[in-house]
């Protein structure tokens, strides 16, 4: 039976930011995640934003780590080379009323140790933000954009590299404590691990109650979200929110830039049974567009180009406000057994702070030496799109692969698709490809390169069409071949 | 065409390049070169010649042009054999990145970069499918949702089988056609959903596709809902009025793995919308004159990317008037057109194709009327001076009408309008 | 001639409902047809229905999986499923060439089945 000294469950921005904070030790370390990929789960579905830590409690874990979090992130991304843009938010007031909420967040902000917090009237928004019709807002320099699944991603190819096993498609079946190790049933088989990390998300609380009888309970609140063409990216430059709505524990239908030039619209806070229910609805994709309108009175009709949600893992029930901070703890019958638990916005900008918290608890545990073998930095080469004549040219005379464009839309090479599939995680679906080269992420929707991503699985990775996926284990995409290689 | 040995950026000179290589874009680049353009050259991203029609297996094609059924291969091949006997420069497996107001093209293959300064550009980049967030279906995202083009790809070029229990969400004849071939193929096609009361295609494609198949067609229909967390597992179809808005209580659940799309084609013109051509907000391509030039100089458009054609025999026609034409235009630098007038859609018409003429005489305009009926009468008005009068005994907006007429001087100097307008009879 | 039946016509786009008397031997227009070139459509359909034949068929060794095939003639509508199962058990090796006959009589119809494309054989690097 295979035995590493930390177990990570969960393959998430937290799972994948301890995994890589663990990476720099001497250790072994797993992470075991369910999906066919890292960042599966809410962290690919979110506004990829940075917070600032104005949202938070003064003294809540939220904050102090979102705060800290925030901070972690430019360094982060020099390291790791993901992408991040300092474009800043605007909290819009639309009447008098709603300045009270502005100067309120700004008081909690600057409690919060946040810079740069300003009230800035309509003219000073109008100029920087044309589109945007508001009475004032509330100016937040040190809000940041990101890609959350190419963040996450990071990490974790990170984390690969230095090391750490990632286990793709296990689910735990079962966790024991025996003497001194955690026995973990798996559908991939048995593994022991010194110490276990529960960073599970949504089903954070199923992994508790395999080991104690929880003391909380998860509530699932979908947000739904909806994607605008890039031909509408000059609409805005920074984030725009709302107030948020009293009560509600969300911050409300925002209006996000992101780094591919495609906004977003959301997302809406719907309290739902099932934790796996991740469909939109048209209700809500209405709802979402007109309440964008509201903020952007000229955003039209046809921009939309896709839709998805995220679920985010809840602690407080919609009846007590919906509003509860992080449990991010070791449990006191299972020691050794740490939990993270209630994880939600703004769990993102806050990972990399939280991971350097667990390296402390399991530094009480394990001891911890630092490996000079450790590399820190990853490098992601620029997109063929991104790179001058030259650059391609002599990119292109030592592999023509970079000469065959695959994705007309991104215009994504057949190198790119070859690097993305050959990623250290071995994750091979078909939204591995798209969440680390863009293929298929354009307004054909897959329309054009899904043949050619199909074809490198085959010659360049021996896969089986039957055995080719979307993005999940059952996902299948193809019934075999239509001749031969099977009986009709 | 010359071609230096440089590595960095290779560099030709052309009279005409046509960027695609499907039917528009042969039928463009043969035309040109017979009409005196010396040097033309084809750019297409794929491996092959002939665009879409090498997955059209299916007969039909080229009966109006050449009086005999093909196949979409079949076509294809006729086209891709004259280019070749006229020594056309094929450029497969090259991608168009941009090109300028200078008419120099940006290309990308394995060989490397090339620039192409060309005379006169033929923009025939065809189109693409909607998708299924085009007319926004929600639910859950699962695998098993395939544009109707894209699965008669993988079933008709690649030999994959991408689903096996179907339903085909609009009935243009490419779902039509799936349907059958699906069918063909083993599968079991649970019916076509149409949001409007008639089939979008062909009656021989209704009969010999569904009927003969006892596959049911759902006019009035629509898919609502998608189910399935991995794997598609249900779709919701429902009724809607005459308003198109879905009658609650009509909601039926059908199960199925897979969902074809066949909600119609989006000409696709990023490269002309990047250099500022204008585009027809309606037709979606290029905003034309009679010699099918965009608004800018030296640039022409044909083929679906133009508009959306019902027929490649037509498509072709037309294609050949914009390869004459620019081939015409890099032998003589004709100074720049005016715009003499405007042609507008007036009541009945959707639009119609050219929308601008910058010279008097004989003009084919294409056109879609709003909706469909019978005895309809079409006429062409500049200010009170009728020049175009035709009876029509049915039309569709399914069905593209083609029409010439005699745009004389003496309108043009009176009037900047031309309008078109269907009256019944 | 008892069984009447609407046949939609399909010589042209707007397909009339052709309503016929017909026992499989007789044959009777009730009415429906806009123009006279649906009588002959008509008649067809109602004694001897038969469909052009196109699908694909498996090629070893080939720049492409498939080679497109039509039938060399329209196939009696009963017989459409025994080609097909035909087609569905037939490889051929590359090259193959447009207009070559892969089939010959198929289904004991006494109709090809004749390639539409030309497939060349697979470059080995």
């Amino acid at each position: 039976m295979k035995n590493f000294q930390v177990a990570i469950i969960g393959g998430g921005v937290i799972g994948s930011a301890i995994a890589r904070e663990l990476s720099m030790f001497k250790l072994d370390v797993a992470v075991f995640e369910m999906g066919s990929d890292v960042a599966s789960g809410a962290s690919k579905a979110n506004s990829g934003v940075v917070h600032s830590g104005i949202n938070s409690p003064t003294s809540s874990l939220k904050a102090r780590f979102c705060v800290e979090g925030n901070k972690m992130f430019q360094s982060l991304a020099n390291e790791l080379d993901f992408p991040l843009q300092w474009v800043g938010k605007y909290i819009i007031a639309k009447n008098e009323e709603e300045v009270r909420d502005l100067e309120h967040l700004k008081k909690v902000g600057m409690n919060n140790n946040v810079p740069g917090l300003e009230i800035k009237n309509r003219s000073e928004v109008k100029k920087k933000e044309p589109n945007v019709s508001c009475f004032k807002a509330l100016w937040i320099p040190t809000a940041g954009i990101t890609l959350p699944y190419q963040f996450t991603i990071a990490l974790a190819e990170n984390a690969a590299e230095n090391n750490v096993v990632f286990f793709l498609e296990t689910k735990i079946t079962d966790l024991k404590k025996q003497k001194n190790l955690f026995l973990i049933k798996t559908n991939k088989g048995d593994f022991q691990a010194g110490v276990v990390v529960n960073a599970a998300g949504l089903n954070c609380r199923e992994v508790v109650s395999m080991m104690e009888e929880p003391d909380f309970q998860v509530y699932p609140c979908r947000g739904e979200y909806l994607v605008l063409d890039k031909n509408y990216s000059s609409l805005i430059n920074s984030m725009i929110y709302p107030v948020p709505v009293k009560g509600s524990g969300v911050l409300g239908v925002h209006i996000t830039p992101t780094i591919e030039g495609n906004i977003l619209l959301g997302p809406s806070a719907e309290f739902i049974g099932d934790p796996y229910d991740k469909r939109t609805t048209n209700e809500t994709m209405n709802t979402l567009f007109l309440e964008a309108r509201g903020i952007i009175p000229s955003l039209p009709d046809k921009a939309v180009i896709n839709a998805y949600s995220g679920i985010r893992c809840k602690l407080a029930s919609p009846e007590s406000g919906g509003w509860a901070d992080y449990r991010i703890e070791e449990s006191k019958n299972m020691p050794g057994f740490i939990n993270l638990l209630g994880i939600e916005s703004p769990g993102l900008t806050a990972a990399p702070a939280i991971a350097k918290e667990i390296i402390k608890m399991i530094s009480h545990l394990i001891e911890l030496n630092k490996k000079n073998s450790f590399k820190s930095r990853r490098h992601r080469r620029k997109r063929f799109s991104e790179m001058s004549a030259e650059e391609q040219s002599n990119l292109i005379k030592k592999d023509e692969k970079w000469g065959r464009i695959v994705c007309r839309c991104e215009h994504v090479t057949e190198a790119e698709v070859i690097e993305a599939l050959s990623n250290p995680l071995e994750a091979r679906v078909l939204s591995s490809v798209k969440y680390r080269c863009r293929a298929g992420m354009g307004r054909c929707q897959g329309g054009f390169c899904t043949q050619h991503i199909v074809r490198i699985m085959e010659e360049h990775f021996n896969m089986d069409v039957a055995d080719m996926r979307l993005k999940s284990p059952n996902s299948n995409l193809f019934y075999g071949k239509t001749r031969g290689n099977q009986s009709d | 065409m010359v071609k230096p040995e440089v590595i960095k950026v290779i560099d030709y000179t052309v009279d005409v390049a046509v960027i695609g290589g499907g039917p528009a874009g042969l039928a463009a680049a043969v035309s040109a070169h017979e009409h005196g353009a010396k040097s033309v050259v084809v750019i297409d991203r794929n491996s092959w010649l002939g665009g879409i029609l090498p997955q059209c297996i299916h007969d039909g094609f080229g009966v109006e042009e050449t009086g005999t059924s093909m196949t979409g291969p079949e076509y294809a091949e006729m086209y891709i054999e004259m280019a070749e006997k006229q020594g056309i420069d094929i450029m497969k497996e090259t991608m168009v990145l941009q090109f300028d107001k200078k008419r120099e093209i940006t290309a990308v293959n394995k060989k490397g970069l090339h620039k192409i300064k060309a005379s006169a550009i033929v923009l025939a980049m065809g189109c693409r499918e909607k998708t299924r967030w085009n007319v926004m279906i929600s639910g859950d995202r699962p695998s098993g949702i395939y544009t109707a083009g894209v699965a008669q790809a993988f079933i008709n070029l690649y030999n994959i089988m991408p689903g096996k229990n179907v339903i085909i969400l609009g009935s243009g004849d490419v779902g039509l056609i799936m349907a059958r071939r699906l069918k063909f193929e083993g599968a079991n096609v649970l019916g076509v959903v149409e949001i409007l009361p008639y089939a979008s295609g062909l009656p021989r494609n209704v009969v010999q596709c569904l009927e003969d198949y006892d596959i049911p067609l759902f006019l009035n229909h629509t898919v609502t809902c998608i189910d399935g967390k991995e794997r598609l597992e249900q779709v919701t179809i429902a009724q809607v009025d005459g308003e198109m808005n879905i009658i609650s209580g009509t909601e039926k659940k059908i199960e199925c793995d897979t969902l074809l799309l066949s909600l119609g084609l989006i000409p696709e013109n990023e490269l002309a919308n990047n250099i500022g051509i204008e585009i027809d907000n309606i037709t979606g391509g290029p905003t034309v004159n009679q010699y099918l030039e965009t608004t800018l100089s030296g640039v022409f458009a044909c083929g679906n990317c133009l508009q959306v054609y019902d027929t490649v025999d037509v498509l072709s026609a037309d294609a050949e008037n914009a390869g004459r034409s620019a081939a015409k235009n890099s032998a003589i630098q004709k100074k720049d057109k005016k715009i003499i007038a405007k042609i507008v859609p007036g009541k009945g018409i959707r639009y119609v194709v050219p929308q601008i003429i910058s010279e008097p005489g004989k003009v084919h305009l294409t056109l879609r009327v709003e909706k469909p009926g019978e005895s309809s009468v079409l006429h062409m008005v500049a200010g009170d001076k009728e020049i175009l009068k035709k009876r029509l005994a049915w039309v569709n907006p399914a069905n593209m009408i083609g029409v010439d007429v005699d745009i004389p001087h003496e309108v043009l100097t009176s009037t900047q309008n031309l309008e078109v307008i269907l009256v019944d009879r | 001639m008892t069984d009447e039946r609407n046949i939609t016509c399909i010589v042209c786009p707007i397909g009339c409902k052709i309503l016929v008397k017909t026992d499989g031997a007789q044959f009777e227009i009730v009415g429906g047809n806009k123009c006279k070139r649906g009588i002959e459509y008509a008649r067809s359909e109602a004694l001897d229905p038969r469909r052009m034949l196109t699908t694909s068929i498996l090629v070893n060794d080939g720049e492409w999986p498939l080679v497109s095939v039509k039938s060399s003639k329209p196939v009696p509508e009963e017989k459409l499923f025994s080609v097909l199962k035909e087609v569905g058990g037939t490889a051929v090796k590359a090259p193959v060439k447009s207009g070559q006959t892969i089939i010959k009589n198929a289904a004991n119809t006494g109709i090809d089945i004749v390639a539409t494309k030309t497939v060349l054989t697979k470059e080995v690097d």
